[in-house]
């Protein structure tokens, strides 16, 4: 016997805990998995959208590539369209950028509003270089997204835009 | 308990502020006929809770809820059945006093009698006696109403075919199928797909007619001549329609 | 720290009283299965509460992903079942707790029926039981519709049919049912998602409510 004996109504609360516990977990432990399955749920990443933008075209002024592919949500099957301008940096490599304004999601514009060499938001006048850096003092905090490119075909594809860091 | 003068407040509450020991009775001190709903009958209680749960989950793992195709409303061939807990009244509605002109006696008397008898038991019965043997009456029409409810869904269980039940509500896979062309069109206006349904998959009174095999001269003769349970003279178009329509059923092919 | 905690509570709204009622009452012998094994019987209604409780929590998960419309319904059942994890186990529990709170409920009713047990003072909370009986079997017919496979919208049709046979204002009920007067489809479907899922379960809950608190009041009826 310890010096705090366990009395018999305190064993009673550990064992009807222990059995509550029990009923609990065997009810909520199926639905809780049930509920966060899309938080586990593995991405589907590498998936890559042919356009039909030839890279032969393709200069070092950078143009706007609409695509679009069928996107699978769950039970719902939904044509979903894209947007990336696209253009060869000095090195001839494809540079895919994405579109959308890191400042609040507005949609951007190569020389927009006489903005020479330069990517111009509308909404708010934020302003990024030709690769994508945000121009100091304007309202977007981050450089735009960058799409990973392959070539099929002679045609472009693009993946998933990722956010870029440039120094 | 303590009332008026004297009393002490929380705030301005009406919540006593002198505290009272907290401690309940030990019921072990007192071995009686009684114990206490905490802990100790609520242990039993969730006990049997506990075995109750395990046993329905087994039930939920061993036997996967049921989910028959997508509901097509064109398919009048399809027989339909409550869930279980209403066979009795599914089956009652067979009887012919219970049914066609007498329906409302089948629908509403007989359910309104046995259940507002039901709500209304404990003023129907109103003697102080409660062991069932000394009020034959209750426990008789008790007895009467709940063999009456097993019989009815023995009847419908007996009487129902449960392998056609499971066939026609099978998911079937049925093939890509153009709705707007002209096969469909001629298979629509000559009423195949009444029995044989939107997706040509068939039904509870037709085949499917996808992946058949049969020729396009096959089919003309089928649709025209009929077969097995399919009545002659099915088919009310032109030949060129005949054609067209023999055509289409013969592609169809299963994914 | 959780004692200074409830005491804070308690100084202020004096809960202590409210458990105190539920934990401390007394359970008489008769009612015990633990004294007399045949007291077994007494445990039908605490499991129809357990049912309940399950049915509602595991109906409160399958909206996660449920549709109530006739184009999504189906396709969206097929997808919690088939492609999300525990999705089978999760309507299963759905689905077998409907049959089993059914078979409870039925088996407490025959219990308090054959003890004689709604005799005076307890005719109240009989009609309170026998309504929650009601309650539970619309509960059913109104959950069979929402897969929208074949024998849910079959089934609905001949339920509702059965509803048009009433006296006088059958057409009236069936089409308050079915949302139309000819087709039974996409008003039908939100109608009785609705039902089923908001009306019921509130009417449910008020009349569980005066259930348990009459008990209380009352007491368990004695032994016979």
């Amino acid at each position: 016997m310890s010096k705090q004996p366990v009395s018999r109504r305190q064993f009673l609360n550990y064992t009807l805990m222990g059995v509550g516990g029990f009923m609990a977990a065997g009810m909520l432990m199926p639905m809780v998995r049930f509920a966060i399955d899309p938080v586990l749920a593995e991405g589907a990443a590498g998936e890559f959208q042919t356009t039909n933008q030839k890279v032969d075209e393709l200069t070092s002024t950078p143009v706007r590539v609409d695509f679009s592919y069928e996107q699978q949500d769950a039970w719902y099957t939904s044509e979903v369209t894209e947007t990336a301008w696209v253009y060869k940096d000095e090195n001839g490599e494809v540079v895919a950028l994405s579109p959308i304004c890191k400042h609040l999601g507005c949609t951007v514009n190569w020389e927009g509003d006489n903005h020479k060499n330069q990517f111009y938001c509308p909404c708010h006048g934020g302003l990024y270089e030709k690769n994508g850096n945000n121009v100091p003092g304007t309202p977007p905090t981050a450089p735009l997204d960058k799409y990973p490119t392959k070539v099929k075909d002679g045609f472009l594809q693009l993946g998933k835009p990722e956010p870029q860091t440039i120094a | 308990m303590h009332r008026g003068k004297g009393m002490k407040f929380v705030g301005d509450s009406r919540i006593p502020a002198e505290r009272k020991p907290n401690i309940p009775k030990d019921y072990s001190e007192y071995p009686g006929k009684t114990e206490a709903f905490w802990p100790n009958f609520l242990l039993k209680e969730w006990m049997v809770g506990a075995v109750f749960l395990v046993g329905y989950l087994c039930l939920t793992v061993a036997h996967p809820s049921p989910l028959e195709r997508v509901a097509d409303p064109t398919d009048a061939g399809y027989i339909p059945l409550p869930d279980w807990y209403f066979l009795f009244l599914y089956q009652l509605l067979k009887y012919t006093y219970a049914s066609g002109p007498y329906n409302v006696i089948g629908a509403f008397i007989i359910p309104g009698l046995a259940f507002g008898a039901l709500l209304l038991a404990p003023f129907i019965d109103r003697g102080p006696e409660r062991r069932p043997i000394k009020r034959p009456f209750a426990t008789g029409f008790m007895l009467l109403a709940l063999a009456s409810v097993v019989f009815l869904t023995w009847e419908s269980v007996v009487n129902h075919d449960w392998e056609a039940a499971k066939a026609q509500g099978q998911i079937v896979e049925g093939p890509e199928i153009d709705q707007n062309s002209e096969g469909f069109q001629i298979y629509q206006e000559n009423g195949c797909i009444n029995c044989h349904g939107e997706t040509l998959t068939g039904g509870a009174a037709a085949p499917s007619l996808v992946g058949t095999g049969l020729s396009p001269d096959e089919i003309k003769t089928i649709a025209v001549e009929g077969v097995g349970t399919m009545p002659p003279g099915q088919f009310k178009g032109t030949d060129e329609e005949l054609g067209k329509l023999a055509e289409f059923i013969s592609t169809l092919e299963a994914e | 720290m959780l004692n200074k905690i409830y005491d804070w509570v308690d100084e202020r709204l004096d809960i202590t009283p409210l458990w105190r009622d539920i934990a401390d009452h007394e359970v008489p012998e008769h009612v015990n299965p633990g004294h007399h094994f045949s007291a077994f019987v007494y445990c039908f209604g605490g499991l129809t509460f357990f049912v309940t409780v399950i049915q509602i929590l595991s109906g409160m998960f399958l909206t996660m992903y449920y549709v109530p419309d006739i184009k999504n319904a189906w396709e969206s059942v097929y997808y919690l079942q088939n492609e999300v994890a525990f999705g089978m186990i999760v309507r299963g529990m759905h689905h077998w707790g409907a049959s089993l709170v059914i078979v409870m409920i039925f088996l407490h009713t025959l219990r308090v029926f054959f003890q004689g047990a709604y005799k005076k003072p307890r005719e109240l909370n009989w009609m309170v039981g026998v309504l929650i009986f009601f309650v539970m079997l619309g509960l059913g017919f109104t959950g069979y519709l929402l897969p929208w496979d074949m024998k849910a919208l079959f089934a609905t049709k001949v339920g509702i049919e059965i509803a048009a046979a009433t006296p006088f204002i059958g057409e009236q009920l069936k089409t308050l049912l079915a949302g139309h007067p000819d087709i039974i489809g996409a008003q039908t479907l939100t109608r009785f998602f609705a039902i089923h899922v908001f009306f019921l379960p509130a009417a449910l809950l008020g009349l569980m409510a005066a259930h348990f608190i009459m008990i209380r009041r009352q007491g368990i009826s004695g032994p016979l």
